[in-house]
């Protein structure tokens, strides 16, 4: 009798493990299935790299907020972060012609706001959820102040050979899909083949007992925050390129939002934790794969946000499910 | 009012908590209820606040009999308990914690605070506790948090009070202000059912006793009729002692100093000073809130001293960082495992490996099969039962969970091991195999200072035993003069002044 029940539980066990683990892998494929079957056109190469570098920037930007959720933490303030670097970057690139300069400011200064997050969660011991909140406000406010409503816009010397970064194709394969390819693969990498990746699942899963095996857990939020910053600075320098003109009020707005959806729609917990970098990749193209489907499908475009939040919610759901068995 | 409990039994699955326990208290007067943990003390007030159903017996209120007790009814009854932790909403005044849940109203639907406020202030006054009624409870210190939970009790005037060890954060100057107030209440006709450890109080305010010992009732009587030491061998009973893991081992025991620690202090203890040797067992031992629990942490740099220096052979420690204490070559094994040693999300082998990441691995990279190679070998040292090391640590049951976060430790090879109540809430074989595992650590020439509140792991294991009491060293034992009763008369503070 309790051998029986035993072994019940264990094949539950089993295919529940099996659903969760992979369920960013089955809603995908069912994503994809419907995508084909609304448009038989969708696998086209031409389709599949236009997904790719559509969700390229903000994919890139899921990147460092995996991060950040995977550790239990929260980042509002990616598009801002965004907006300002690449407002900035416009000017550096103007007044000084290198790209090369232009691609370290970013980094550069991506790290330097992603610091200044993680040093006020860890130093100033305020919720990364109000920090972060009050950085998306300020950021935003100093990039409208510098632009004064106006644009920043690429000077015409510089259009051509700084579009071609964004814009340019390697072997018929556009540089922003690359670019989404190979940040995501080493995040992937750091995340699980170095002690840091381990750390980062340690603060979120278990803070006290991640302190008491040593782990410094101020040093790895302020590194996550950095790391995170440095990806949004990356962002910040594609998405100039590919624009060439920046709005100040609306550059990057609602990047978090679509981060954080890439992110829960992947099967992070937003708990902290578990993390799993492939499902924010997943995430990142579901989205654009909803999106698609919907244009292609004629729904209203204004009922686009009601459908990708529903998604959202199911995607929360099947986790919840999951923790209340 | 007069209480009797009559052949209360009760028991929770297999376990019997209360074996046929009679017992009662009289008007006005304070009835100590003595006991180990586990005697069944509390289970006892629980089923007299109406908690849970007795599984038989009766309980009568001035020879009435109570049927169906239930929380409601206890407090119509005009009996209070109060609980170990203090039960206060911080962010409320004192009077609408008095009154929260039983507020005055008026006008059908507002609270009438003016009411409350007045009743509640006649109350803590006639306590002469000179707290104000509308001061926020967070403001005020625990010893008069205290005194607000026997205000709310006597606010509907109870007639039996039950504390449960109201003492453990009070100091004696707000311990004698306490027994004023309950000498004052007893005078006016208030009975009162105290729980406590620390022998010297029970002696100083009770009039009666009962002791409790693995669920059955041991004796009643008048406190002055017995002594302290009387009163421990009452408690402790005569208990079979087990076979020895140490017998026939030839001694560890060297002279080589690798821990030093002077006058240590933190925020529950002081002035502790110890020598711990190359391949030695030291134990810390001490009731709840003697200090021993902060003491593990602090030892390990987990929370911070206020005075003291604790040395190595390679000099003295930073004790701020816990990285630092870890590479001087002390391993710490964490008191709770749910709370503080495992990490509920990674898997058996993240878990396995954490703090040899954190001090021994220099690479940026981690192996997979290295880390699988190291896994297996803690695996086969302790014998743990897993399927897969990629499974989470929390498909594992809690002694080989326990066996996961000793081994993580045992993979820096330190020289020192701190094990705070290492076997909490495990199986007994894996408690044989910790022990086992401890023995031959000290074998190997490492030191291990072990803390527990369990007499039966003391008398397995140590060379040398520290009881703490109130936050100070009271004893330091070595292991032939280590007994049962006399851990407890230390660790209850029973022979404190004789050895001074």
């Amino acid at each position: 009798m309790k051998g029986l029940t035993m072994k019940n539980f264990q094949g539950k066990e089993a295919w529940r493990t099996m659903t969760t683990n992979y369920s960013h892998w089955l809603s995908f494929i069912l994503l994809l299935v419907v995508a084909i079957i609304v448009s038989p056109s969708f696998l086209s190469w031409n389709n599949i790299t236009n997904q790719f570098v559509q969700g390229a920037i903000v994919g890139i930007c899921a990147m460092g907020m995996s991060l950040i959720i995977s550790a239990g933490m929260i980042d509002l303030s990616v598009g801002s972060s965004v907006a300002l670097i690449s407002g900035f970057g416009v000017t550096i690139l103007n007044s000084t012609h290198s790209i090369t300069l232009t691609l370290l400011f970013c980094l550069g200064a991506g790290m330097l706001l992603g610091l200044i997050n993680g040093l006020l969660v860890t130093k100033g011991r305020i919720a990364p959820f109000i920090v972060t909140l009050a950085t998306m406000s300020a950021w935003r406010s100093v990039i409208n102040q510098m632009g004064q409503g106006g644009p920043f816009t690429v000077d015409k010397t510089m259009y051509a050979p700084f579009r071609a970064l964004a814009a340019g194709r390697f072997l018929g394969i556009p540089h922003l899909m690359i670019f989404l390819i190979v940040i995501s693969f080493l995040t992937a990498m750091l995340m699980s083949k170095t002690k840091f990746g381990t750390y980062v699942y340690a603060v979120g899963s278990n803070q006290q007992a991640a302190r008491l095996s040593g782990i410094n857990v101020d040093r790895v939020k302020t590194l996550i925050f950095t790391y995170a910053g440095m990806l949004y600075g990356l962002a910040a320098f594609l998405l100039a390129s590919r624009l060439t003109s920046i709005q100040a009020a609306s550059a990057g707005s609602g990047y978090e939002m679509d981060a954080i959806a890439a992110v829960a729609i992947g099967g992070t917990s937003m708990d902290g934790g578990k993390g799993k970098i492939l499902g924010t990749f997943l995430g990142v193209l579901m989205l654009r794969i909803i999106n698609t489907v919907l244009i292609m499908a004629n729904v209203p475009p204004f009922l686009n946000g009601l459908v990708t939040g529903v998604i959202i919610i199911v995607a929360v759901l099947a986790q919840s499910t999951k923790k209340n068995k | 009012m007069i209480l009797e409990m009559k052949n209360i039994s009760k028991s929770f699955g297999p376990v019997q908590a209360l074996k046929d326990v009679s017992f009662d208290v009289q008007h006005g007067e304070i009835h100590g209820l003595l006991g180990e943990n586990g005697a069944g003390k509390t289970t006892l007030m629980n089923v007299l606040a109406g908690t849970f159903p007795p599984d038989s017996g009766t309980i009568l209120i001035d020879g009435a009999e109570v049927v169906g007790m239930t929380p409601r009814k206890a407090n119509e009854k005009k009996i209070r308990f109060i609980h170990q932790e203090l039960n206060l909403c911080n962010d409320l005044t004192v009077f609408q914690n008095m009154f929260l849940g039983e507020e005055y109203s008026k006008d059908f639907w507002k609270i009438d605070r003016k009411r409350e406020l007045k009743h509640a202030q006649e109350v803590l006054d006639s306590m002469n506790s000179g707290i104000s009624a509308a001061y926020l409870v967070a403001d005020l210190d625990t010893a008069q948090k205290q005194m607000v939970e026997i205000a709310r009790a006597l606010l509907f005037s109870s007639e039996l009070i039950i504390m449960d060890e109201p003492t453990t954060a009070l100091n004696n100057r707000e311990i004698e202000k306490l027994f004023t107030i309950m000498e004052t209440l007893k005078k006016e006709g208030v009975s009162f059912i105290y729980i406590s450890h620390k022998m010297p109080e029970l002696f100083r305010i009770c009039d009666r006793y009962t002791v409790l010992r693995d669920g059955d009732f041991i004796q009643s009587g008048f406190f002055r009729d017995i002594n302290e030491h009387q009163a421990t061998e009452l408690l402790v009973g005569k208990r079979f002692v087990q076979a020895h893991i140490k017998e026939g081992l030839p001694s560890s025991i060297t002279d080589k100093v690798v821990l030093r620690a002077k006058n240590l202090q933190g925020k529950t203890f002081k002035n502790v000073s110890f020598d711990l040797h190359a391949g030695e067992i030291v134990i810390f031992t001490g009731l709840q809130g003697s200090g021993t629990d902060e003491l593990a942490t602090s030892l390990f740099g987990a929370s911070s001293l206020s005075g003291g220096t604790v040395e190595t052979s390679s000099g003295p420690l930073d004790m701020r960082d816990i990285k630092h204490v870890m590479k001087s070559g002390i391993g710490m094994i964490p008191r709770n495992r749910k709370e503080r040693g495992i990490l509920p999300d990674l898997s058996i082998r993240n878990n396995n490996s954490l703090a040899y990441l954190v001090s021994k691995h220099k690479a940026f990279f981690v192996s997979s099969k290295e880390e699988k190679a190291r896994f297996e070998k803690s695996r086969i040292r302790m014998d743990i039962k897993v399927s897969n090391d990629l499974n989470p640590i929390t498909s594992l049951s809690g002694g080989n969970q326990q066996k996961v976060i000793l081994s993580r430790w045992l993979e820096i090879d330190a020289d020192v091991y701190i094990m705070d109540n290492p076997t909490q809430g495990i199986d007994v074989g894996a408690k044989f195999a910790i022990y086992k595992l401890v023995v031959e650590l000290a074998s190997q020439g490492k030191a291990v200072l072990f803390f527990t509140s369990e007499y039966p792991e003391i008398h397995q294991l140590a060379d040398r035993c520290f009881v703490l009491y109130k936050g100070e060293v009271t004893s330091e034992l070595i292991r032939d003069e280590i007994s049962e009763v006399a851990i407890m008369e230390y660790s209850t503070g029973t022979h404190r002044e004789a050895h001074k």
